[in-house]
């Protein structure tokens, strides 16, 4: 109501009166305010680093994935000890091992191997053809004990079982995962 | 020339409604104990009846007295039928008098009471029955729901129509919460109970998987909102300062906080849906909108509260300030509550646990519950022109109630937290649950549960005393109408200035907001230059907003005065406000989240018998206790499997996500346990989960599965856009003949005979199937 009469102590009583019930018109309170405005302020804060800055990790989905990749890992590196073919198939298809074994590879075998796992000095790891031994648990005891008439290093004491563990899904992320991880006619190989 | 007439109230339609309200809310809060017993002990769920008639009925649990049947006939009674009744009571009564005119029409008053009172018994007989539609506080059948809509727009006519005869220039603050929630609610029920019949006594939502959802808790959080909050506030404003005897403490704030609230309070519903599969982007304005809602619901509080200095001494002589005063105090805690509750984190805890049962009855049991006794003790002296029978009695009813929330209150908060805690514990490097097996859990809060039970006797006690208190009241005294005096002239000389809807819309203020929203929406929903464009003109909006305001000098004041004396103007701009918030969030997540639209993994269309059994699985209101929806979150995904992705219940009318994990969520139960398990499981949970509080279910192994309807069944869902293959009625008998025979034979050769033709035989389909999905992904790369 606009008609504002009795001023008494800075406090404004408005004249109108409903079925006997009146009203003051007290100014909002700051701490109302602030509180009100500071929700506001908050949420376009949020709303910006949430949805719109598109830094990784923030929302729900990926954060669950890579939680859930850690604690894949976590489980996968207790299972070294009696790694099989599935196992290291498993490892290579886990973002944070395969994460783990590019770091590996990338200091230790990308001189030889490429960057691109095309091959150089040492064989192409993402064509078809494996010199060793198509199976996964193959590629893992080649790293392992190295090739000494090609100079491939014998990892082994150097890497440790985890490493190479990892080094092998990491090779294995660039492959198709065969129907039967155990039999030997999914790949060519040669001798 | 004044002439001086006199009007006569219609207080008489006051009085039914005030002891309808009573009469349901004993009824309600019976039903509520009764729940909250079965909690704790299962034979509650029919199996006491052989106790207390020494064993003349036989029952190892009772169909119509199971919780899933009795949990849904008690909110919707709380809801509807007390809290319904008591707001009828208030408005009619404050309505009148603010308007200083008699209700429009006796006759719509009477048709709005007992088209009322006919729905709820209707509910009451059908939801025992087992006759829903599966949606939480919607649960009753279509037929009711269009009485429903009916009943509530003679109650909108009535009430309009009241404003129209006015003897008063402007609309009081009560009248705008009223009108706010006549506007909402019709359009929030409406929405929400789009159906497809089936027959006459069933339908299937028009909405699915998370459409459905969204559209529920945009109704579910509304409905608290808008049936529970608005009017009750209205109230408020009207009774408080009347019991007080004080002015009202600040009418700015009335307009800022019920302007904020109305908008604010539409957008705050996918906090009900955090971490689950809708899209992240509306479970973000869910949460930030429920925060945002703090402040304009305390301003509601404050202007309670703030109402009473002056009139604090009042507190120790005048049970109905007490009363009042306590109830506004609840109001915020509970909108405190809100909002914390609301943040992702605390959510990831909180959801599917007893904290928000406590949550929920500080909001009912303490504002609605407390103010609607206040009321009713402020009322029965002056309905019936006596004095109140007893006031001790009702001091002895505040201080039951005041202990009995608190105990209910404590208890769910220690029950929730707790079990949370427990359910979302990790150890070894958080890589393994701390507590594998559900159950545990639920033993560990049952002391809770029993405090509970406890709690809530104490306020049904004294709800009891409060009825024998009116009771006694209204038999000392004479039912009598209130009367007014007006000068006809008077009006004449106070004319207010006449506002049309164009105007309205046109004017500044609106259009400001108007274009705030949209240039707002520009930089939420935009890409790149239009984003920034977006968010430039949003801050431009809202600087030439502040600059215009204290440019004008109080021209907005003034144009918001005379808005007040327009009501139809008032209610349009009412219902764009709430009408904005849904429209943002429902509109893009109908169109977009559609079966065409998936492509991770979608959902596997049921056979005919494992509709069957999803329609049982509706009937006996599994959803009150388990969820069909395993979160976000690494505790869920560890305990439950994969997380539910957006596809894989887009079929399902109506969702079933659920809100309450009594039990274990079911979203991947599929091959987890073989069929003779969940025969067992459902003739007797304890004989597989030992400790278990779920009912038994021994009628599923006795009666027949009802066929009749299923291809009328199939055929709305095809219409609906399933994509059942088309299919004959022979067929589909046919279809189920074979899957029951072999769940049958399962069992029989696990050592249970049962009959194909058994109703269980569908729920053990339904279950077994329960997460089986369709990976498109995969699909997409093996071509």
């Amino acid at each position: 109501m606009s008609k504002k009469t009795h001023k008494k102590t800075k406090v404004t009583l408005l004249e109108h009166s409903y079925d006997g019930i009146q009203e003051f018109d007290q100014h909002l309170p700051n701490w109302w305010l602030i509180t009100f405005y500071g929700a506001m302020v908050f949420s376009v804060f949020y709303w910006f680093v949430f949805f719109q800055s598109n830094s990784e990790g923030v929302n729900n989905v990926p954060r669950l994935e890579s939680e859930l990749a850690r604690i894949e890992s976590a489980k996968l590196a207790g299972a070294i000890a009696n790694l099989d073919n599935d196992m290291l198939w498993k490892m290579s298809r886990n973002a944070e091992v395969v994460a783990s074994g590019k770091e590996t590879y990338v200091a230790n075998c990308a001189s030889c191997h490429g960057p691109e796992l095309k091959g150089g000095i040492g064989v192409n790891l993402v064509d078809d053809v494996w010199i060793h031994g198509p199976l996964a648990m193959d590629h893992y005891n080649l790293i392992k004990a190295g090739y000494a008439p090609k100079g491939m290093p014998t990892w082994g004491p150097i890497l440790g079982d985890k490493k190479i563990a990892e080094v092998t899904a990491f090779i294995l992320s660039h492959h198709a995962v065969p129907a039967d991880p155990n039999g030997a006619d999914h790949a060519h190989s040669q001798h | 020339m004044s002439q001086t007439k006199t009007i006569e109230y219609d207080d008489q339609i006051v009085r039914m409604f005030m002891i309808a309200s009573i009469t349901f809310a004993v009824v309600g809060m019976s039903a509520g104990v009764l729940v909250a017993s079965q909690l704790n002990f299962w034979q509650m769920n029919g199996k006491f009846l052989e106790w207390i008639t020494f064993g003349l009925i036989r029952s190892e649990g009772l169909a119509e007295l199971t919780f899933g049947r009795l949990r849904p006939l008690h909110t919707n009674a709380a809801i509807f039928a007390f809290v319904g009744n008591m707001m009828f009571a208030g408005i009619y009564y404050s309505t009148q008098r603010l308007c200083k005119t008699r209700l429009a029409s006796d006759f719509l008053s009477w048709l709005h009471f007992w088209g009322w009172q006919l729905i709820i018994v209707a509910a009451a007989v059908s939801l025992p029955l087992g006759l829903t539609r599966g949606k939480e506080y919607a649960e009753l059948i279509w037929p009711i729901n269009i009485a429903v809509a009916l009943i509530w727009v003679v109650f909108a006519i009535n009430f309009f129509w009241t404003l129209a005869k006015r003897n008063e220039p402007t609309i009081y603050v009560a009248i705008w919460f009223y009108i706010a929630t006549i506007v909402t609610v019709a359009m929030l029920y409406i929405v929400n109970h789009l159906s497809w019949p089936t027959g006459l006594l069933h339908s299937y939502p028009l909405f699915a998987g998370v459409q459905d959802a969204l559209v529920q808790w945009w109704y579910g959080h509304n409905a608290v909102a808008f049936f529970l909050t608005t009017p009750i506030l209205g109230i408020m404003y009207y009774f408080l300062p009347k019991a007080a005897e004080r002015p009202v403490y600040s009418y700015r704030l009335s307009i800022v906080h019920f302007w904020a609230l109305v908008f604010i309070y539409i957008w705050a519903g996918p906090h009900h849906l955090l971490n689950t599969a809708l899209p992240e982007w509306v479970q973000g304005t869910g949460m930030l909108f429920s925060l945002m809602l703090w402040a304009p619901s305390w301003g509601g509080m404050l202007n309670g509260l703030l109402t009473l200095r002056g009139a604090w001494d009042k507190l120790r002589t005048d049970p109905v300030i007490k009363f009042l005063a306590a109830g506004v105090t609840f109001y915020g805690m509970s909108t405190f509550e809100g909002p914390l509750m609301s943040i992702r984190a605390v959510n990831a805890l909180s959801h599917y646990t007893d904290w928000t049962i406590g949550h929920v009855h500080g909001g009912t049991l303490g504002w609605n519950g407390l103010m609607a006794a206040g009321m009713f003790y402020w009322l029965a002296p002056r309905l019936w022109n006596t004095k109140l029978y007893s006031p001790a009695l009702a001091n002895l009813h505040f201080w039951l109630a005041m202990v009995g929330i608190l105990l209910y209150m404590g208890s769910m908060w220690a029950a929730g937290i707790g079990q949370g805690l427990m359910l979302n514990g990790l150890k070894e490097n958080n890589t393994l649950l701390n507590y594998p097996n559900f159950l545990e859990t639920l033993q560990s809060i049952q002391m809770m549960y029993l405090t509970r039970l406890i709690g809530g006797g104490s306020y049904l006690i004294g709800f009891f005393m409060l009825a024998y208190n009116i009771w006694m009241t209204a038999r000392s005294g004479q039912p009598v109408n209130g009367t007014i005096e007006i000068t006809e002239d008077e009006n004449h000389a106070h004319a207010p200035a006449k506002m049309g809807l164009i105007e309205a819309l046109c004017s500044v203020p609106i259009l400001v907001m108007l274009v705030g929203v949209l240039v707002c929406s520009l930089w939420v929903f935009g890409t790149g230059l239009v984003q920034v464009l977006g968010l430039v003109l949003t801050v431009v909006v809202i600087l030439g907003a502040v600059v215009h305001f204290e440019m004008s000098g109080g021209k907005w004041g003034k144009w918001y005065d005379t808005l007040a004396a327009n009501p139809l103007p008032f209610t349009v701009l009412t219902f764009l406000a709430v009408a904005i918030g849904g429209s943002i969030q429902i509109i893009p997540t109908v169109t977009l989240a559609k079966d065409k639209n998936i492509e991770d993994r979608i959902q596997q269309v049921y056979t005919p018998l494992e509709l069957a059994g999803r329609d049982l699985y509706i009937r006996e209101g599994c959803y009150n206790c388990h969820s069909q929806m395993i979160r976000t979150m690494v505790p869920d995904v560890l305990r439950y499997g994969d997380y539910s992705r957006l596809g894989e219940s887009i079929y399902d009318h109506p969702f079933q996500w659920g809100s309450k994990r009594t039990g274990p969520d079911l979203a991947r139960t599929v091959g987890k346990y073989p069929d003779i398990w969940h025969l067992r499981h459902m003739e007797n949970p304890r004989s597989t989960s030992p400790g278990s509080n779920m009912p038994n279910y021994p009628w599923l192994l006795h009666n027949k599965l009802e066929t009749a309807t299923l291809k009328a069944r199939i055929d709305v869902q095809r219409k609906l856009g399933v994509p059942f293959a088309p299919m004959t009625a022979e067929q589909i008998s046919q279809q189920v003949a074979e899957q029951g025979a072999g769940i049958s034979a399962s069992l029989r050769g696990a050592g249970a005979a049962v009959p194909p033709d058994r109703e269980i035989v569908a729920l053990i389909a339904y279950l077994q199937q329960l997460g089986k999905s369709i990976d498109l992904s995969e699909k997409a790369a093996g071509k």
